[in-house]
C-alpha cells in the first residue's frame, strides 16, 4: 500500500449477523486492543458503512478493518460490548451523532450532545449544520458581523 | 470535562464522565471546508499537543495522494514532532505538581516549556498552532542555523528538566503521595485499550513509532522507556524518561538531516477518491485519523473531504480505565486527583 | 536530612534567578522572530481583485470593499479586509494571491490588544498603511522558495 506510513492493515468485510462471530474470533486470533468504530452516511445508495478498528499488540500494532453495510432505514446491529469493554462507549457515539441502534447495550443516549443539540442525528448527510449557523447565529449574513442587542456597558450596569 | 463521583464517607463507589462541555463540532465544519483548510482546523482539537494531530491528518491524506515525502520533509516532521511531545509532557508536569502539592514544580515546568515555544516561535511562526506539517511535506523550508539554535535550546531544557528531575519526582513527599495509588495490571491495560504512557507504565512495551517506523523514527536510535507496577509513580517515572528520549532523538536528527532538498512535494487540489488511516504516538498515546473521500455525484472530484473521523487516546483512559481502578482499589476523594493527574487527560480529544 | 539541604540549596539558586515573566504589552515589546505572522499589509496598487484571499480563509475572515477610485489592475474595485476578531493568522491568504499583495508583518499592538471591539474590524485603507510602531514584514511568498514540483512518479508496485 502506498503512502507515508506502513499500512500493516488487513481490511474484511462481513454481512451484519456474521459481526460477533468475527470479532470474537478476531479476539482469540490475538487483536486485543480496540481502537473504534466509525460510520459513513450514504443517502443516495441508502446505506451507511460501519467500520470496526482493532488492533494487536503482540504483532507489533497489525490493524484489521472490518467492514460492513446496513440499510439507512431504522440500522440496528448487535453489540460488541461484551468481547471489547471499550466498545461500550465508541457505540454512545455512534448512536448519538448518526442514530444508529445497537442491541444490547443499555446504557445509549446523549452524551456528548446532552444539552448541545435538539433536533436529527447531526453527521447525517441530510441535516444541514452550515445553515442552521448562519441563521441562528449571525443573521443569515456569512462575511458580516452579528449585530449585538447589547453593548457591554448595558449588560455590566 | 467534569466527574459524577458516587462516594460512602471518604471512599469513591462510581465515577461517571460528563462530556461536552468542549463540543465545537469539528467533524461536520471539516466536511463543508478544503482539505488544506481542514489542516488549519484540526490543529485545534488538542490544546497541548496540536502537532500529533495535524501529523495523523497529513499521513492519512498522504495516503489518499499516495506520495511518499521527501527525506528533508521526513526529519522535519519528526524534529517538530519531538518537541511538541516536549512541551505537553512539561504542560502535564504543570497540571500534575497542583494535585501533589508541590506549585514550585509548576512555575519551572512552564519556564521550560517557555524555551520551547521560543524555538516554534523561531522554525513556524507561532507558538502553539503551528500548521506547519502539511501533505506532502512540510509547509515551508527550515532556518539556516537550525543546528545551533536548536542545540542551545536543548541544553537550557535539559538542564532544567535534571533540576526538576532532582527536586520534584525523587522527592520523599512526593512518592509517598504517588506510590501504590491507581494501580493497573498489564493484561487489564490491553483489554481496557489504553495506550501511551499508560500502557507503558503497566509493563507493556508498545509504542507506534517502534511498531510502524513512520516519518524518520525509523533512523535514529531509541528505546523505549516502561514500568513496572503500573501505579501512578511509574506512568510519572515513564513520561519523565521520555522528555531525556526526545531530547536524545532530536539530537539525532539535526545532525543527520541532509542539508540540500525539496521540502515538500506539489499536490493538485482535487481529492482522488480513496480512504486513509493515519496513526501516530502522541504524547497522551495512540492517536488515529480515518479519513474518507469518494462522492456521490457522477464523475465529480471533490474538494472538501467525505467523512473524517478523528479518535483521541484520552476516549479509553477516563471511561473504562478509571472505572476500573475505582472499582478495585480503595480510592479516597483525596487520592483522585493524583490518578486522574497521572492518566494525562485532554478533553478535547473526547468531545472534539 | 541530607536530601532536605540539598532540595533547600536548589531552591535559593532559583530564588537568586531572574523572573521569566515579560511585561507585555505596556512595559515590554513582544517577543517576535523573523517569521512570526501577525497583522497583514496590503499594497493597493498589486490587488487584481480576484477574491482568492476570502475563498481560501478557513474563518471567513476576509470581506470585500468596494473604493473607488483609479485602479487600473482592478477592474471591480474591489478589495480586502480583515476582520481580526475571527483572523486564525494561518497564511493561507497570504500563499493563495496570485501578486502579492497581501502579506504578514510581526506587529501585534492595538487590532489584538484593545477595550473596544470595533477596533478590530479593519477597512482596505486601514491596511494599506503601515503599523505604528517597529515591526518588519515577515510572511511573504519569498518564504515558499524554491516552489514545489509535483512529486516523482514510481515506477512499479506500492
Amino acid at each position: 500500500m502506498k503512502g507515508a506510513d506502513t499500512g500493516r492493515r488487513i481490511e474484511v468485510e462481513v454481512e451484519p449477523s456474521q459481526l460477533r462471530e468475527r470479532l470474537r474470533r478476531a479476539l482469540e486470533e490475538g487483536y486485543d486492543h480496540f481502537i473504534g468504530i466509525n460510520v459513513v452516511d450514504y443517502p443516495r445508495a441508502g446505506v451507511m458503512e460501519v467500520y470496526y478498528f482493532v488492533e494487536s499488540v503482540q504483532r507489533g500494532g497489525e490493524l484489521l478493518v472490518v467492514k460492513l453495510r446496513v440499510p439507512r432505514e431504522n440500522p440496528a446491529l448487535d453489540s460488541v460490548s461484551d468481547i471489547y469493554p471499550l466498545a461500550e462507549y465508541q457505540e454512545i457515539e455512534a448512536h448519538e451523532f448518526f442514530g444508529l441502534d445497537f442491541r444490547g447495550n443499555g446504557s445509549l443516549r446523549k452524551w456528548i450532545l446532552d444539552e448541545n443539540w435538539e433536533g436529527p442525528p447531526p453527521l447525517r448527510k441530510d441535516v444541514d449544520t452550515r445553515k442552521f449557523v448562519l441563521e441562528t447565529y449571525y443573521g443569515g449574513q456569512r462575511y458580516e458581523r452579528p449585530k449585538q442587542e447589547k453593548s457591554l456597558q448595558e449588560v455590566v450596569e | 470535562m467534569a466527574f459524577l463521583l458516587t462516594l460512602d464517607g471518604e471512599r469513591i463507589l462510581d465515577v461517571d464522565l460528563i462530556p461536552g462541555f468542549l463540543h465545537r463540532g469539528f467533524e461536520k465544519m471539516m466536511e463543508y471546508r478544503r482539505w488544506d483548510m481542514d489542516l488549519v482546523m484540526s490543529a485545534r482539537i488538542c490544546v497541548e499537543d496540536p502537532d500529533h494531530v495535524e501529523l495523523s491528518y497529513t499521513h492519512a491524506m498522504d495516503q489518499i495522494f499516495g506520495v511518499d515525502p521527501p527525506e528533508r520533509a521526513k526529519y522535519a516532521r519528526t524534529i517538530v514532532a519531538e518537541f511538541s511531545r516536549l512541551a505537553s509532557h512539561l504542560l502535564w508536569m504543570m497540571h500534575f505538581a497542583g494535585p501533589v502539592a508541590a506549585r514550585y514544580a509548576t512555575s519551572w515546568a512552564i519556564a521550560a516549556r517557555e524555551e520551547v515555544l521560543k524555538w516554534f516561535d523561531y522554525v513556524a511562526g507561532h507558538r502553539i498552532y503551528h500548521h506547519y506539517i502539511y501533505p506532502g511535506g512540510v509547509r515551508w523550508n527550515l532556518p539556516k542555523d537550525l543546528k545551533e539554535r536548536t542545540l542551545q535550546v536543548l541544553d537550557r531544557v535539559e538542564g532544567l528538566v535534571r533540576d526538576m528531575e532532582r527536586g520534584f519526582f525523587l522527592h520523599p513527599v512526593f512518592q509517598r503521595r504517588a506510590r501504590d495509588v491507581g494501580r493497573l495490571k498489564a493484561s487489564d491495560a490491553v483489554r481496557l485499550g489504553a495506550t501511551g504512557p499508560v500502557l507503558r507504565g503497566s509493563g507493556v512495551a508498545h509504542d507506534i513509532r517502534k511498531a510502524l517506523k513512520y516519518d524518520a523514527y525509523g533512523m535514529v536510535d531509541f528505546e523505549i522507556p516502561k514500568g513496572e507496577y503500573g501505579d501512578a509513580y511509574d506512568r510519572a517515572m515513564v513520561r519523565l524518561r521520555e522528555m531525556y528520549v526526545s531530547i536524545g532523538i532530536i539530537r539525532q536528527a539535526v545532525q543527520q538531516i541532509p542539508e540540500e532538498g525539496p521540502y515538500r512535494w506539489r499536490l493538485p487540489m482535487a481529492l482522488p477518491p480513496g480512504e486513509g488511516v493515519g496513526r501516530v504516538e502522541s504524547a497522551r498515546g495512540e492517536f488515529m485519523t480515518h479519513i474518507v473521500s469518494t462522492t456521490e455525484k457522477p464523475g465529480g472530484r471533490p474538494l472538501e473531504p467525505y467523512r473524517i473521523k478523528f479518535r483521541g487516546p484520552t476516549m479509553a483512559h477516563l471511561t473504562t480505565v478509571l472505572k476500573h481502578i475505582v472499582h478495585n482499589e480503595e480510592i479516597t476523594v483525596a487520592d483522585f486527583p493524583v490518578v486522574v493527574g497521572s492518566l494525562d487527560p485532554c478533553p478535547p480529544d473526547i468531545d472534539r | 536530612m541530607e536530601m532536605v539541604l540539598k532540595l533547600l540549596g536548589l531552591g535559593f539558586r532559583y530564588l537568586l534567578r531572574r523572573p521569566y515573566t515579560r511585561l507585555y504589552p505596556y512595559k515590554e515589546p513582544p517577543f517576535t522572530t523573523e517569521r512570526t505572522r501577525a497583522r497583514h499589509l496590503l499594497y493597493m496598487d498589486r490587488c487584481i481583485g480576484c477574491r482568492a484571499c476570502q475563498l481560501a480563509c478557513p474563518a471567513d475572515a476576509i470581506k470585500m470593499y468596494k473604493i473607488e477610485g483609479e485602479w487600473p489592475k482592478n477592474r471591480l474595485k474591489i478589495f480586502p479586509g480583515v476582520d481580526y476578531s475571527r483572523c486564525t493568522y494561518c497564511g493561507l491568504c497570504v500563499e493563495a494571491c496570485p501578486t502579492s499583495a497581501l502579506v504578514m508583518t510581526d506587529y501585534t499592538m492595538e487590532h489584538l490588544i484593545t477595550e473596544d471591539k470595533s477596533t478590530t474590524l479593519y477597512t482596505p485603507e486601514m491596511l494599506a498603511e503601515p503599523p505604528k510602531g517597529e515591526h518588519r514584514v515577515t510572511f511573504t511568498k519569498d518564504l515558499l522558495k524554491p516552489p514545489p514540483q509535483p512529486p516523482p512518479k514510481k515506477g512499479g508496485g506500492g
